[in-house]
């Protein structure tokens, strides 16, 4: 047993161990030419769109807006939101009120400045009514915030929705569009444009001080604050942005439809965005655009397959959008039971191939590996002495299992293990 | 000599029970200050007083001769208070690397807004931080490391990630939980080495928790004793490892009974 501590010690540097991996220059031309069709192929999808397939796309991003919203919460702090209709809701009635009652614009008639205002009081209202949310995420975590996000949804639509000034009631307020984007197609350019510029948002919030800050914070709230994480702030800071990019996903929406109704923002809505950023894969962004937008074209991609299309119109006698009410759950478990980590993880032997790493299938990606190997290893620490077998073990001490020494509170396994050396030591020692 | 961290009448209780009850700790300048008791002595709940995560019943902190007890710990960390876990506070979501870029939090100079919209002085910070993050892992030998998830590392290599990234946030005075649990006693050995090299180059004031009695009279100028809440005693190392009260503290009464029956108390 004597061994068994010394196993712990941490691996030593080798010095040719410093340099990162990186393909050579064929590796990149590789990868660049695989970029190159994946681009060009969405491109191929993209540019010919007109009117109906265009309008298609523009509500496909605009999900994929409310799951990068989605993430935020779920992803980086870690909490639920059952409410997120009411902050999609909010950004879409503000901006619709404001370019109608406002700004005084009509379908003939609507300005950009009009317009891109009434999109920045959306984004403005998300993240007040969002940051609200957040005082309250700082007191009560979990499924008890679920619920509370759950009540705030349906608080908004029985009573903000209901206001006849804002809402025009049930036949809903409208929402022109500027000439420049009255088109479903330049419509659905500005939409992919916004898109592009909250995932470079998003890549900037993840590798900066903020998203290191929200991560902490949903690991555990002392820890971040021992490294001078304010949690206060970066809590209600990251519901707020959450809350902005809901609004103004709402403001899209809105203007999308050119006219907006309290129904469309049900609690329905909000519990298959919840699903659709789970099974795209939480925290990891191009695995919500992926997922947000297929959960957007599902209803499409149903009627393009005839059996099942006919099974749902004609057997069942629903709406194929109903139908994903009952895919979106069976997606979610299986994301759950069987593909940990959802889309993301699912492509991601290819994203970290093309972000220029080794290909591997390992979900953890390339281990760094010592010169020589694991075999080399053991023998270096025979000659030392010890036992392979307790290396063995204590390689796996993150793990509990038949390691008992690890799993005692984790407050000091190996003391507890080295029992015997301690006794020696305190022997030498008097 | 002047004190850097003065602890004063620190008392604190959970419902009934008292967990401290007036001790009086003085961490002067530029000494490494063992504080050791048995389990459940209170030690990891004075730091956790001291760094503000419990709101002590009475009791004040002073850092420089500076009442700090009121502040907020992130900003007594700013200030230069660094404290590390006993079960690793460490951040499982993020790389080591990227732990301790967490870790120098305090320091960065760009704002959060400036942060998300790309403001191009984030980008030479950011390169800026993970010089000074990757010299911290040369300087702990765990360079190569640097891009690996914290699974799967062993808890002794954890323990060591963790004093780099508390350097990182360019502490002035450190709380050490136990930072050599989980090492052999080589590695101990070892670690108070660093640790005294630490104290050299970095003009470290420590303060440290720890079990380890020979880490602890080899590198620790004081010692605190702490057993039920209350300060035992304190002196010297060697001093205090003879004070008969200690003994009896750790070892249940029987000071030659060390082969056979092991203290259960002496590790948490």
């Amino acid at each position: 047993m004597s061994a068994g501590a010394e196993t712990l010690q941490a691996p030593v540097a080798t010095p040719d161990a410093s340099g990162r991996w990186r393909p050579s220059t064929q590796g990149w031309v590789a990868r660049g030419l695989v970029a190159t069709i994946l681009v060009g192929l969405l491109l191929l999808w993209i540019l010919p769109s007109k009117n109906l397939a265009a309008d298609r796309i523009s509500n496909a991003v605009i999900f994929a807006i409310i799951g990068l919203s989605l993430n935020i919460v779920m992803g980086y702090t870690g909490q639920v939101s059952l409410g997120h209709h009411a902050f999609v809701g909010i950004g879409a009635f503000a901006s619709a009120y404001y370019v109608t009652e406002k700004a005084h614009c009509t379908e003939a008639s609507c300005s950009m400045p009009a317009f891109f205002t009434g999109v920045f009081i959306a984004i403005a209202i998300g993240a007040i009514s969002a940051g609200i949310l957040g005082l309250i995420a700082l007191r009560i975590k979990g499924l008890y915030l679920a619920l509370i996000t759950l009540t705030y949804g349906f608080v908004a639509v029985n009573s903000i929705f209901e206001i006849q000034f804002l809402t025009r009631g049930g036949s809903g307020m409208p929402a022109p569009r500027p000439e420049e984007f009255a088109s479903d197609r330049s419509y659905m350019f500005l939409c992919i444009a916004i898109l592009g510029l909250l995932l470079f948002i998003d890549w900037r919030l993840v590798s900066s001080k903020v998203g290191r800050a929200i991560l902490a914070v949903k690991h555990s709230e002392s820890v971040a604050a021992t490294y001078a994480v304010n949690v206060t702030n970066y809590k209600v800071f990251a519901f707020m942005l959450s809350g902005a990019f809901a609004g103004l996903a709402g403001a899209l929406f809105a203007h999308r439809r050119t006219i907006v109704v309290g129904v469309d923002f049900t609690f329905q809505i909000a519990l298959l965005w919840v699903l659709m950023v789970v099974v795209g894969g939480l925290g990891k962004r191009l695995g919500v655009v992926i997922g947000s937008m297929f959960f957007a074209l599902f209803p499409f991609l149903v009627t393009k397959i005839g059996p099942l299309d006919h099974f749902i119109r004609n057997t069942m006698e629903r709406d194929p959008d109903e139908f994903t009410l009952v895919m979106g759950p069976l997606l979610a478990l299986l994301t759950l039971v069987q593909f940990k980590g959802g889309i993301a993880e699912q492509i991601s032997p290819i994203t970290r191939w093309l972000s220029g790493q080794r290909f591997s299938m390992h979900p953890e990606g390339h281990k760094p590996k010592e010169p020589g190997g694991l075999k080399k290893k053991l023998r270096g620490k025979e000659n030392t002495g010890s036992a392979t077998a307790a290396n063995a073990a204590a390689s796996s001490a993150s793990s509990p299992s038949g390691n008992p020494d690890t799993s005692g509170a984790g407050a000091e396994p190996a003391a507890e293990s080295s029992g015997s050396i301690e006794a020696k030591l305190r022997k030498g020692v008097k | 000599m002047g004190a850097v961290l003065e602890v004063k009448d620190m008392g604190i209780r959970f419902g009934g029970l008292v967990a401290l009850d007036g001790v009086n700790i003085d961490v002067p300048e530029w000494e490494i200050v063992g504080l050791i008791g048995p389990n459940g002595a209170g030690k990891t709940t004075l730091f956790n007083c001291v760094m503000g995560l419990y709101q002590p019943n009475n009791g004040t902190v002073q850092y420089r001769g500076r009442d700090i007890s009121l502040l907020p710990t992130h900003r007594k960390v700013a200030l230069g208070i660094g404290r590390t876990w006993q079960n690793i506070g460490l951040v499982r979501e993020l790389s080591v690397l990227e732990n301790l870029l967490l870790a120098q939090h305090p320091r960065i100079r760009y704002g959060a807004l400036a942060a998300i919209f790309g403001s191009p002085s984030t980008f030479l910070e950011e390169r800026r931080l993970r010089a000074n993050a990757m010299e911290v892992l040369d300087f702990l030998g765990l360079a190569h490391l640097a891009d690996s998830k914290l699974d799967g590392l062993p808890y002794g290599t954890l323990k060591l990630i963790e004093i780099g990234t508390v350097l990182a946030t360019d502490p002035d005075v450190v709380l050490l939980d136990e930072p050599s649990s989980g090492m052999g006693p080589d590695e101990a050995h070892a670690f108070g080495e660093r640790l005294i090299r630490l104290r050299q180059e970095l003009n470290l004031t420590v303060l440290m928790i720890e079990h380890h009695v020979p880490l602890v009279t080899e590198v620790c100028d004081y010692v605190y004793v702490l057993n039920f809440g209350k300060v035992l005693t304190h002196g010297k190392p060697k001093e205090v490892q003879r004070h008969p009260e200690v003994i009896a503290a750790y070892l249940g009464g029987d000071v030659e009974a060390d082969t056979s029956e092991e203290p259960a108390d002496a590790t948490s």
